[in-house]
C-alpha cells in the first residue's frame, strides 16, 4: 500500500515542489515515508535556473540503460514490479543550470554521496562469489550493507552536462566525480563491501532517423584502480549504447538497443581475481527490445521489455498489461521473468521471478 | 427598333459586373483556397496561447478530462512553427510538457518531458496519426497536416463554403483514402472535415462547432472529433485565447521541457 502527496506552488520567480510516499509493507512489516521531491527551484536571471533539495534526477538517451546517468537508481524497485518511476531514486543535490544561448550547461552536486537502492537479500536473493551461491537475508543473517564513504566534504558526487540541439540533433557530453554507485568494491579494513572511486566521461547524440528516432552513447568508467591489479576494486570499463525506435504499424512500436560493457586491462583482472571463473567476460553485450502496442484511445497497453545478454547467456523479460479505467483509476498486471546462470546478470535473480497486479487511484 | 438579343445580354452582364464587389469574389485556385485555409487554421498571429480542455467520451457514454495550456510560435507563416503543450490534468500527466519543432518538406522533432523520472523522451516523427493523449484527435490535427502531403481537388462552391477534396500522395502513410473539408469562405476556417476509408464511407469527422474573434482572429473555439466506427468523440474546449504575446524563441527548448516557464504557460 502506497499513499502519495503532492504539493507544488508555482510562483514567477521561484516554485516548490513536495512529494512523498507513505508506504505500508507486506514483506518487511514495516510502515515507511519516502521524500521523493522536496525542492525549491529558482529562477534568479533570464539565463540560469537553480533546484535545491531533494530531487529525481536523469539524463542520458538509454531506455532503461544508463551509461553517463550516475544519479541513484532503485534496482530493488525495478526487479519486484513497483512502477518505473521508482526506478530512480531520489537525491539530495543542488542542480545549476545555464541556458547561454545555443550552448546549455548542467551542474549537479551532491554533497553526500547517494549509493544506489542495491540488492541487500532482503527481497531479492543474489551471487555471492565468496560463498560461490545464492545468498539472502535469511542466509546472511542480515541484509547487505556497503561501507559508505565517510561524509567530508571531498566525498561528494559532481555531475555535468554540456547540451546544444544542432538541427534537431541533440548533443551532450557528460562528466562525473564520485563513485561507484554499487557496491562493487571491498574494504579489507572494515570487512564489507564498498563503493570505491569513479570518474565518468561521456557523449551522446539523439535525433530522427528513417521515421524512427536513433540515439548513440558512450562513457569511460575510469576507476581509481589505476594499476588493474586489485582486485578489490573494479576495473575500468568502456560502455558503449546504440539504439532505435520507430513505429512499425499504427500504435505499435518497438524499440531496439545493443549495449556493450568492456573491461580494460581484462588480464590482470582474472590474474588476479580470487574467483577468476565468476568475473563476467571481458565484453559483456546485451540486446534489449521494447514493444509497446496502445489500444482503445490508449485506455489499454501492452508493453514487452526484453534484456538479453549473449556474453551472459541470461535475461530478463519485462510483460506489462495497462487498463486506465477512467482518469483516476489504472490497473496494471505485470511481470519479472530472469532466467539464466546462477552467476549472471540477470540470471542470479531467477529465483526471484515475479508477477504483480497494481491498482493506482489519483485524484 | 428592334433591340438584338446583345443590347438584352448587355444590361445583364453590366450588372453582374456591378454585383461582383458587393457578393465578395469566389475563389477558384484551389491551392490559394488550402493555402489561407492553412494559414487561418494554424498561423493566426505570430504567435498565440489557449486554454485547452478536451473531453474524450467513448462509445459507453465515459467520459476522460485532458486539460492543458498550449503554446505556439510561427517561424514564418505556411512555414515551420514550434508547440508547447503543459498539462495540467489528470492528476497522472499533471505537469507533462510536450515540445513540437513543426518542420515543413521534413518530419517534425518531437519531445516528452515526464517529470516522474525527469525524463526527456524523443518521441518517433512516424506516428503523427496517432491519438493524441487518448482522445480522438491525432497529434497531426493538433500542429497541421502540410498541405504538400495531399493533392487537391475543388469539388463545390457553395453560398458558404469552398468544398475542398485532399487525396494523400503517400497513401500509404495515412489511414484514410481520402479527406473534404468545408472552408468557410469569409474566414478561411476549416468548418468540417469528413475522412473516408477504402470502402468509401466516412468513418471520421472533424466539426467545428463555435467560432469567435480574438485580436482580428477568428477562431475556433469549440471543436468535436468524432469516430464513427465507434461511437466515441471527444470536444475540445479553447479559452482565454490571446494572439501576438511576443513570446520568444528561448520558450521551446529543453528548458521548458524541464521547467517551463510560468510567464508564458500561466495565464492572467
Amino acid at each position: 500500500m502506497r499513499f502519495r502527496l503532492d504539493l507544488s506552488h508555482y510562483g514567477d520567480r521561484f516554485e516548490l515542489v513536495f512529494k512523498g510516499d507513505l508506504s505500508a509493507d507486506g514483506v518487511s512489516r514495516e510502515m515507511d515515508i519516502d521524500i521523493r521531491q522536496a525542492a525549491i527551484t529558482l529562477h534568479p536571471t533570464e539565463w540560469l535556473d537553480l533546484r535545491a533539495g531533494r530531487q529525481v534526477l536523469t539524463w542520458g538517451t538509454g531506455d532503461l540503460v544508463f551509461l553517463n546517468d550516475l544519479f541513484p537508481k532503485d534496482f530493488v524497485s525495478f526487479f519486484i514490479g513497483r512502477e518505473d518511476e521508482f526506478l530512480k531514486a531520489p537525491s539530495n543535490a543542488l542542480k545549476f543550470s545555464v541556458y547561454a544561448g545555443p550552448i546549455n550547461l548542467d551542474v549537479v552536486w551532491t554533497p553526500i554521496f547517494e549509493p544506489d537502492r542495491f540488492i541487500t537479500g532482503e527481497r531479492l536473493s543474489f551471487f555471492d562469489p565468496s560463498t560461490a551461491g545464492l545468498v539472502s537475508a535469511t542466509s546472511m543473517g542480515q541484509p547487505l550493507e556497503s561501507f559508505l564513504p565517510p561524509k567530508k566534504f571531498s566525498n561528494g558526487e559532481l555531475a555535468g552536462r554540456i547540451f546544444r540541439t544542432l538541427s534537431g540533433y541533440e548533443l551532450s557530453l557528460y562528466g562525473y566525480v564520485g563513485f561507484t554507485k554499487q557496491p562493487l568494491a571491498f574494504d579489507l579494513a572494515a570487512d564489507m563491501a564498498t563503493h570505491s572511486g569513479l570518474s565518468v566521461y561521456g557523449a551522446s547524440a539523439r535525433g530522427t532517423w528513417l521515421g524512427g528516432v536513433a540515439n548513440l552513447e558512450g562513457a569511460y568508467y575510469d576507476s581509481a584502480d589505476d594499476e588493474g591489479t586489485d582486485s578489490n576494486v573494479p576495473h575500468s570499463q568502456f560502455r558503449g549504447l546504440a539504439g532505435y525506435e520507430r513505429e512499425l504499424i499504427a500504435n505499435l512500436t518497438m524499440g531496439l538497443q545493443y549495449y556493450l560493457e568492456w573491461t580494460q586491462d581484462y588480464d590482470e583482472l582474472v590474474a588476479n581475481s580470487a574467483t577468476p571463473q565468476f568475473e563476467p567476460d571481458e565484453i559483456r553485450h546485451t540486446v534489449t527490445t521494447r514493444f509497446t502496442y496502445r489500444l482503445r484511445q490508449e485506455t489499454l497497453m501492452l508493453t514487452l521489455f526484453g534484456f538479453f545478454s549473449s556474453s551472459d547467456e541470461d535475461g530478463h523479460l519485462r510483460p506489462s498489461l495497462t487498463y486506465k479505467r477512467s482518469d483516476a483509476v489504472t490497473l496494471t498486471a505485470g511481470a519479472n521473468i530472469m532466467f539464466g546462470d546462477d552467476v549472471a546478470f540477470s540470471g542470479q535473480l531467477k529465483d526471484n521471478s515475479n508477477a504483480y497486479l497494481r491498482l493506482r487511484y489519483s485524484f | 427598333m428592334k433591340p438584338s438579343p446583345a443590347s438584352l445580354i448587355t444590361p445583364i452582364v453590366g450588372l453582374s459586373l456591378l454585383a461582383r464587389p458587393v457578393v465578395a469574389q469566389d475563389l477558384t485556385d484551389v491551392a490559394e483556397i488550402v493555402q489561407r485555409a492553412n494559414l487561418a487554421s494554424y498561423y493566426a498571429g505570430n504567435d498565440g496561447r489557449a486554454r485547452v480542455r478536451m473531453t474524450i467520451t467513448d462509445a459507453r457514454g465515459r467520459n476522460r478530462i485532458r486539460q492543458f495550456t498550449i503554446l505556439r510560435r510561427d517561424q514564418s507563416d505556411g512555414g515551420d512553427q514550434d508547440y508547447a503543450v503543459l498539462f495540467s490534468r489528470p492528476a497522472d500527466v499533471r505537469n507533462t510538457v510536450f515540445l513540437v519543432k513543426k518542420h515543413v518538406g521534413r518530419d517534425d522533432d518531437r519531445w516528452l518531458y515526464l517529470p516522474a523520472l525527469d525524463l526527456v523522451k524523443r518521441i518517433a516523427a512516424g506516428d503523427k496519426r496517432t491519438s493524441f493523449v487518448g482522445s480522438h484527435f491525432l497529434y497531426e490535427d493538433v500542429s497541421g497536416r502540410s498541405v504538400d502531403e495531399d493533392e487537391h481537388e475543388l469539388v463545390e462552391t457553395t453560398d458558404a463554403f469552398y468544398v475542398v477534396k485532399n487525396i494523400p500522395r503517400d497513401a500509404g502513410s495515412v489511414e484514410f483514402t481520402s479527406w473534404t473539408a468545408w472552408i468557410d469562405k469569409t474566414t478561411f476556417l476549416p468548418i468540417k472535415m469528413e475522412y473516408i476509408d477504402d470502402a468509401g464511407e466516412v468513418y471520421r469527422r472533424i466539426e467545428a462547432l463555435d467560432v469567435a474573434e480574438f485580436d482580428g482572429h477568428p477562431t475556433v473555439t469549440r471543436m468535436q472529433v468524432s469516430d464513427l466506427r465507434s461511437g466515441g468523440y471527444t470536444i475540445s474546449e479553447f479559452r482565454n485565447v490571446q494572439y501576438d504575446l511576443g513570446i520568444p524563441e528561448s520558450v521551446f527548448t529543453e528548458r521548458t521541457l524541464r521547467s517551463p516557464s510560468r510567464r508564458w504557460f500561466s495565464v492572467r
